[in-house]
């Protein structure tokens, strides 16, 4: 039974390190977070990379290795959870309001009993898979009912020290309010390339590249210049941060007179419904674009 | 990718219809009875400028005052300083308050040399060289107690020879550095109203002001512009305290000064980055919003009534 206790730390310990270094990789923290902020600002990022790297290095090791490699990253599994514990314990001295940073910015309860205890307990059970004779995929392959009951108990252990279990559904429930996030133009290129009205429009534009982009809150305007009926235009796109699919906008104006010749998409100013003419209207069919001759 | 704002502005409008952000009221200019240029001739009744409409006079009543660093009479004012006028609500020539020589510095300290600072004030804008003189070091010290690299400043002064002579400190310092500015607290729900603190800058730096258009500027400098588009490559503002929109060069938002009620629209001109980093509140007036929504020029913040030796109002601020 003790055997199977220690062979199943080997599992636990790859994917929980795996998530710990993918979560400080993808997950910024969006302030000092974690242990990192007791060292130099210029550094703390490198450092927390760093460190997801030495993670994920360990978590491939304790699944693929046995023998004398196996315990070297099972010992060096050990040192890195017991250097946590000291500096967490560190951390919530200096500053009781920062979160752990285990999981990058998805650890940012204060550093509690919990985050700690898991700390130590991780500890504890990298020490003891020290000396077993099989890797962590050779576990996972003859994996046994008793291993299951194992990992079930350890799994809840682990869930009542984690305080990341509340900040995850809340992440999901309560996103940034659209206004508020920080989108990527390629993001945003990519919505209006998908988009319908894009490619109702797509023959007018003869810039490749926008010329112009600007942000209104929930909105981003894309600018591109081109060409109406041998008459130089502006097509200028209206592109949301949110909905699925999202409901673009465009509007063409006449260079020279600055009137708008065409819009499309949905009608912003009262809407005055009226049958477009034979041509342009090149609806995808899923969803006819609303259509309005200026 | 060169910013055409007027053309921003045009196509905004056509696109959003009435959901286009507010363009400005001409009957409400807000810096109608404010004047900036620099002095001439000043006697014990009237002064003479030159501004950017050429050679102004102004009349002084009884209750004009005058502010150089400190309140001071007309014959501490010397031909050739830097000075705005706000007028007399009843009349135009007659001048209400005048400051001279005004200058404000805004940032996070990048080097200290004894009592002289060199604050770094955003990525777009120049270093300031700034010294706390012995008489002001005393209430400097109060609320700015580390004047050390890493830590914010906010304080107004006068121009000396291209230097700021630092006063009056106009915020009090957190006692911790801009690395650990703590994050903002999760926003779930965005309102198109937001209350906070107003302050000035003057993006002329008080060089030539009766011939350099920036010296007479109208807008605000905004703290929460797109990090990508118009915040630029340099970008290095910080998420703002208060949850505000993020928006582009050209946009227009709606102040109103919540102490004297006076609002107006003015343009966003400039990335206002140093700014994202207070999370202050203004002790003008009662008001509970904290952290900076708009850093104005200098002119508009005193055409919104605003004072200028006091650094800041209370102000809500409405997009859209």
């Amino acid at each position: 039974m003790i055997d199977v206790i220690r062979e199943t730390q080997l599992p636990v310990l790859a994917v929980l390190l795996l998530l710990a270094a993918v979560g400080k990789t993808a997950v910024r923290p969006s302030g000092a977070e974690g242990p990192m902020s007791l060292l130099p600002a210029r550094v703390r990022r490198p450092a927390a990379l760093a460190t997801a790297g030495v993670e994920a290095a360990f978590a491939v090791l304790l699944v693929a290795a046995a023998g004398p490699l196996g315990d070297a990253a099972r010992a060096g599994t050990a040192a890195l959870f017991g250097v946590a514990v000291l500096a967490l314990l560190r951390l919530r001295r200096r500053d009781p309001e920062q979160g752990c940073g285990c999981f990058g910015g998805l650890s940012s309860t204060p550093v509690g009993w919990r985050t700690i205890a898991r700390a130590g307990l991780l500890a504890a059970a990298a020490a003891a898979a020290l000396g077993l004779p099989v890797s962590g995929l050779a576990v996972a392959t003859g994996f046994t009912a008793t291993h299951a009951a194992v990992l079930a108990v350890e799994l809840a252990v682990l869930g009542v020290l984690s305080p990341e279990l509340v900040e995850i559904p809340r992440r999901v429930r309560h996103r940034v309010p659209c206004e508020l996030r920080e989108v990527p133009l390629s993001r945003t290129l990519r919505r209006l390339y998908a988009s319908d009205v894009w490619h109702m429009n797509a023959e007018v534009v003869t810039t490749a590249e926008p010329v112009d982009v600007w942000r209104q809150e929930c909105l981003r305007f894309v600018r591109f210049g081109g060409r109406r009926q041998d008459r130089a235009v502006d097509v200028v796109f209206a592109v949301p941060m949110d909905g699925r699919p999202p409901v673009v906008r465009a509007l063409i104006v006449d260079v020279e007179t600055g009137v708008p010749v065409a819009s499309f998409g949905a009608v912003a100013d009262p809407p005055r419904p009226r049958r477009a003419p034979e041509g342009e209207t090149a609806d995808s069919g899923r969803r006819p674009a609303p259509y309005e001759v200026v | 990718m060169a910013v055409d704002v007027q053309a921003r502005r045009r196509l905004t409008a056509a696109l959003l219809g009435r959901e286009a952000p507010p363009e400005p009221d001409a009957a409400a200019d807000p810096v109608e009875r404010v004047t900036r240029g620099v002095l001439l001739d000043i006697g014990p009744h009237m002064l003479s400028m030159a501004t950017p409409k050429g050679e102004e006079r102004f009349v002084f009543a009884d209750s004009t005052t005058f502010w150089h660093g400190r309140e001071v009479c007309h014959t501490d004012l010397r031909p050739g300083q830097d000075v705005v006028v706000r007028s007399h609500p009843a009349n135009r020539w007659v001048v209400e308050r005048l400051w001279a020589d005004l200058a404000r510095v805004t940032g996070v300290i990048a080097e200290r040399t004894e009592d002289t600072l060199v604050v770094d004030t955003g990525h777009d804008r120049p270093r300031v060289t700034a010294t706390v003189p012995y008489r002001a070091s005393g209430r400097m010290g109060v609320r700015h107690p580390r004047l050390e690299p890493g830590y914010l400043f906010d304080a107004v002064g006068i121009w000396r020879d291209g230097e700021v002579q630092a006063l009056i400190p106009v915020t009090s310092q957190p006692d911790y550095p801009v690395s650990r500015i703590p994050a903002r607290p999760p926003v779930e729900r965005y309102r198109e109203t937001v209350s906070g603190t107003a302050t000035w800058y003057d993006p002329a730096l008080g060089k030539n002001t009766h011939v350099n258009p920036l010296a007479t500027a109208v807008g605000a400098a905004y703290p929460a512009l797109d990090g990508e588009l118009d915040c630029g490559p340099d970008c290095d503002r910080h998420t703002t305290c208060a949850a505000l929109p993020l928006l582009s060069i050209g946009a227009r938002l709606r102040l109103r000064n919540d102490c004297t009620g006076r609002s107006a629209v003015v343009p966003v001109t400039a990335c206002a980055s140093a700014t994202s980093r207070f999370c202050d509140r203004c002790r003008a007036c009662a008001s509970e919003g904290r952290g900076r929504i708009a850093q104005l020029t200098l002119l508009s913040f005193i055409g919104l009534g605003g004072s200028p030796e006091a650094g800041c109002f209370n102000a809500t601020l409405t997009v859209g």
